[in-house]
């Protein structure tokens, strides 16, 4: 009763007419908003309310379509009567989340599958962040993030190592400045002002880290700080270093981890609608897909942005993703060297659109700046604004205002899966008893990755799974060897090897054709599937020299016409017919 | 030890290779690609060739003449061979190769860069809206269209009015497409009177001066784009926006020098040009080090560009028989109005003349081309008509700038 009364006095703060539901902790809301911002606010007040467990926000807005569940499925697509197999768990989501839940199910003697509508994993926000393997400061103390981004964190070389994927701890600096405060300043004298910022703020900083569990955090101040990272604003007052901060490539690591898992026996669905699911007296009992039915004992929904429409249809709806748009820009290889660390700039309040951000290294060498933040309504539209590019630009160039920021060599933009409580959700459903919600999972998702598969299979314990291990286990994985890499004696005897080793197709990467051969081999069928794979198409050219060059390989390797040869998924083919008087 | 290695068979380092050798110099050209030519292998419409030649001739006979001097003067030629890296070692450098056959080292007493130029790509011109399959640069469609006989799509825009864009509307056009769609951020075609005559014109290919492609619209292929008026800045007008059908888009909007690989070995590189910064001999700010063709800097024809072959190979023999006297080091500067100025740097005193490339920043009828030191006059030329689409040459004393230290070349 005591919660009714919270969100009812919350309620009151805002004019329009909402109705509200309270159910088990998880909060229904119906009435109608004018404006998106309003849709955003309302749900998130809801979801900071000490106590609520889950917001799901059936507000309308006005002149605003948003995305329901009939939008995005359909129903009707779904071959129940096609069975296509019958496993002890079934993973809906093929994101990093889901990849690393699925292979550290393989380490037991249970069958698993993974469905995942898209033709490649990782093909959702986990191809599209900065790679940041966060270091556990920014999340409150009692949040599930703050003890999995903490754990996550810890795992992550003995997980690297394992699947051959490049990780580094390169540390962090949190930088405070005469900005830090800005909106402050004015009612402070300057000389206090400064004091603060250089002497107290970095130790509230570092309490704030102590607290939650990081551990070695240093204050840095004066020349220090320029010894660290040496391009860094003169103007810096003082510098939180975290040395637990570590970078990944987000999208290599969900690829291991897939490939992992697959060579320990969990069959994976690419490309494959989750529709529907076979539900009986409050469990799921299979789900039923656009290829046909999986029959299951448990369901793990990692749906990332979909895991609200996903919980939808096993009945196991408690909370509404609000999409949240973040734009990178990413710098050529060549300024390797600027950046050490990963770099903020603390800014209290937090900038409205972009709560933190900054500047990183990436384990490629480029750099990479961003990312924003913005909501949005459609959860698909991953496109970058012109002006985004300035607003970045602009932002961070106060960390570092002599880099040569018109360098940029690509921008992109990710969609965060975001709930309203903004924690984690990674709980046994309420009203199903065989479904698991690991949804929720922005940032630190990344970093977290490890402890979420950890967490998880206790979660399912909890819910009755019986794991006995399985001792064939091989958890280890060979990545595609690298051109660029190899030392001159190793080169040669792959070239003698193979002589396509010898033709590289991609010159700003170094990539050769026995790398585009290998990542087909291992199932890439698209050429950003190969990108990804292998890096080609990655520098600073982007693709003008090999986009044509690798297509007319995977045409002759798959024996397709060059014009069938895709981007990506279905219907992105590259070319068009033939010209004039012509047959293929 | 080699006495030169020539990085890119084009039509620059062809001919540099080929001038090498017939001055009885030891040379090794080095090409990725498994056939000699470069870009010009995918133009195969005509006008190569007028100046060096007075006749007009396709990309690929144009390439041809220089394949054979260099064959006949006995280059050594290394084809499918990639340039790991190239260090410097004391008075000579090492080269690595990667090849289909292996690795090669070699050794060389100087190097000579030709790798031209790389397209420019939608990011940089900052292009927004989604990444779907359908947008190419005109050199993928060249290739794609005459290697393969295979169109980029039905219907095309083409973002950029200089003349690789209108050659390849021309060219879709001829070879069946439905529908062409050409714009720029200019008040005019940039590209040369005769291809905008010859490619749009006189066949009623649809343009639109001063409109650029905001954003690109479309999920997995391209599905429309987003075009926008331009003021005089190219800064986009609000309310002009419109959403225009196709299902692919072209990118014609210039062309970069490839000078990321010569700053890998520590050379410096010009702002201006984005190519290196040079002296009259195109010799690189790495002694021994010689960059032409389009690594200098965009040429309108490659006849020009050729040009710099036969300067380089004089720069080059001068630097083997050690008769080069340097570190004159006089800077040469555009002024007000002009864009770009090659070479940035003059270094020695001897010869008479030396040729200065430079790009117009205004169109201008009867202009005075002034050399100066501060506001001192040296030397004056005087053109027919310049504008920012030709970039002009004159032969420069070299007499004139003894004593300077920075001269400054402009239109008025």
């Amino acid at each position: 009763m005591r919660l009714n009364w919270k969100v009812e006095r919350t309620l009151d703060e805002f004019p329009s007419d909402i109705s509200f539901e309270v159910k088990d902790r998880v909060v229904f809301l119906e009435g109608k908003v004018k404006e998106y911002k309003d849709w955003v606010k309302i749900g998130s007040e809801i979801g900071d309310i000490d106590g609520v467990e889950g917001v799901v926000n059936d507000l309308e807005c006005e002149g605003k379509e948003l995305t329901g569940l009939e939008k995005v499925i359909d129903k009707s697509k779904g071959k129940e009567d096609v069975r296509i197999g019958k496993y002890d768990i079934v993973i809906v989501g093929g994101g990093i989340i889901g990849c690393a839940l699925a292979r550290e199910l393989s380490k037991y003697e249970i069958e698993v599958a993974l469905v995942e509508k898209e033709p490649d994993v990782s093909l959702g926000q986990s191809r599209a962040n900065n790679g940041m393997v966060h270091p556990g400061l920014a999340p409150s103390r009692d949040s599930l993030k703050r003890s999995l981004n903490i754990k996550g964190n810890e795992m992550y070389e003995d997980l690297c190592e394992e699947l051959n994927v490049p990780f580094e701890r390169v540390g962090s600096l949190i930088l405070i400045t005469p900005r830090t405060m800005e909106e402050y300043k004015k009612y402070i004298p300057d000389p206090i002002y400064k004091f603060f910022l250089k002497y107290i703020l970095p130790w509230i900083v570092k309490k704030k880290g102590d607290l939650n569990g990081v551990e070695d955090i240093e204050i840095l101040r004066g020349a220090e700080i320029h010894e660290e990272e040496k391009n860094v604003t003169q103007d810096v007052l003082a510098a939180v270093k975290i040395p637990s901060t570590g970078i990944v490539d987000p999208y290599q690591l969900t690829i291991a981890l897939f490939e992992n898992a697959e060579k320990n026996g969990v069959d994976f669905y690419l490309e494959t609608k989750v529709v529907d699911f076979v539900k009986r007296n409050h469990s799921v009992k299979g789900v039923i897909t656009d290829k046909g039915t999986l029959k299951c004992e448990y369901i793990v929904n990692a749906a990332g942005l979909y895991s609200d429409f996903v919980a939808e249809l096993g009945g196991a709806r408690e909370f509404t993703i609000h999409p949240r748009k973040g734009v990178e820009l990413l710098f050529d290889k060549r300024l390797n060297g600027w950046v050490d660390h990963c770099l903020a700039e603390l800014k209290i309040p937090s900038h409205p659109t972009s709560k933190g951000g900054g500047i990183n290294p990436t384990v490629h060498g480029n750099i990479i700046w961003g990312p924003t933040a913005e909501e949005i309504v459609d959860r698909n539209d991953t496109s970058v604004e012109r002006e985004k590019i300035e607003e970045i630009t602009e932002r961070y160039s106060s960390i570092m205002p002599d880099f040569p920021k018109e360098r940029f060599i690509r921008y992109f933009a990710g969609v965060r899966a975001a709930t309203f409580t903004e924690d984690f959700v990674i709980r046994p459903a309420k009203w199903v008893k065989n479904f698991l919600h690991v949804a929720g999972i922005q940032s630190p998702g990344i970093a977290s990755v490890p402890a979420i598969a950890d967490f998880s299979i206790e979660q399912l314990k909890d819910m009755g799974l019986k794991l006995k291990k399985n001792k064939s286990f091989d958890g280890t994985r060979s990545s595609i060897d690298r051109t660029a890499e190899m030392d001159k004696e190793v080169l040669e005897r792959k070239i003698e090897e193979d002589s396509r080793r010898g033709n590289i197709v991609c010159t700003c990467e170094m990539v050769s054709e026995a790398e585009i051969i290998e990542a087909m081999k291992r199932g890439a069928d698209s050429f950003d599937a190969i990108k990804r794979r292998t890096r080609a198409g990655m520098g600073e050219c982007q693709e003008s020299y090999c986009l044509l060059r690798i297509s007319e390989i995977i045409s002759r390797e798959m024996d397709v016409p060059l014009n069938e040869v895709r981007k990506e998924c279905k219907d992105s083919e590259f070319f068009d017919g033939v010209v004039r008087g012509e047959e293929l | 030890m080699k006495d030169v290695v020539v990085i890119g068979g084009g039509p620059s380092g062809l001919a540099v290779s080929s001038e090498l050798a017939k001055k009885e110099y030891d040379v090794v050209l080095l090409e990725r690609n498994d056939e000699l030519g470069g870009l010009l292998q995918q133009c195969i419409h005509d006008g190569f060739g007028t100046i060096l030649f007075g006749e007009s001739m396709s990309g690929p006979e144009f390439a041809d003449i220089f394949t054979s001097r260099a064959r006949d003067e006995g280059v050594e030629i290394k084809l499918e061979a990639y340039v790991k890296s190239v260090k410097k070692k004391g008075h000579h450098f090492n080269i690595t190769t990667v090849t289909p056959g292996g690795i090669e080292e070699l050794k060389a007493k100087s190097v000579v860069y030709a790798i031209g130029c790389r397209e420019r790509n939608q990011f940089e011109i900052k292009i927004g809206g989604t990444r779907p399959a359908g947008v190419y640069t005109a050199g993928t469609v060249q290739r794609l269209v005459n290697l393969h006989g295979i169109l980029p799509g039905k219907d095309v825009v083409i973002l950029g009015g200089g003349d690789v864009g209108m050659i390849v509307a021309r060219h879709l056009f001829l070879e069946g497409i439905n529908s062409t769609l050409m714009v720029y951020p200019e008040e005019f075609f940039s590209g040369l009177p005769r291809n905008a005559q010859q490619c749009i014109l006189d066949f009623d290919i649809p343009y639109r001066p001063r409109t650029i492609v905001r954003n690109i619209l479309g999920d997995k292929k391209v599905k429309s784009v987003e075009l926008v008026e331009v003021d005089e800045d190219w800064a986009p007008i609000k309310g002009t926006e419109e959403r225009y059908s196709c299902d692919s888009v072209i990118l014609s909007v210039g062309l970069v020098p490839y000078s990321e690989k010569l700053e890998d070995l520590g050379g410096k590189v010009d702002k201006n040009t984005s190519g290196p910064i040079v002296n009259e001999y195109f010799e690189t700010t790495i002694d021994g080090v010689f960059s032409v063709g389009n690594l200098i800097q965009i040429f309108d024809y490659v006849d020009d560009a050729v040009k710099t072959s036969f300067i380089a190979a004089d720069g080059v023999e001068k630097y083997l028989e050690k008769e080069s006297e340097k570190n004159l080091g006089i800077k040469l500067k555009p002024g007000d109005n002009v864009m770009t100025v090659t070479p940035q740097r003059v270094d020695e005193t001897t010869g008479e003349k030396f040729s200065a490339f430079f790009r117009p920043d205004i169109e201008k009828e009867n202009p005075k081309i002034e050399i100066l030191s501060g506001d001192d006059v040296l030397e004056r030329h005087v053109k027919r008509y310049v504008r920012p689409s030709m970039l002009e040459e004159i032969s420069i004393s070299k007499d004139i700038l003894s004593g300077e230290e920075e001269v400054i070349i402009d239109v008025r």
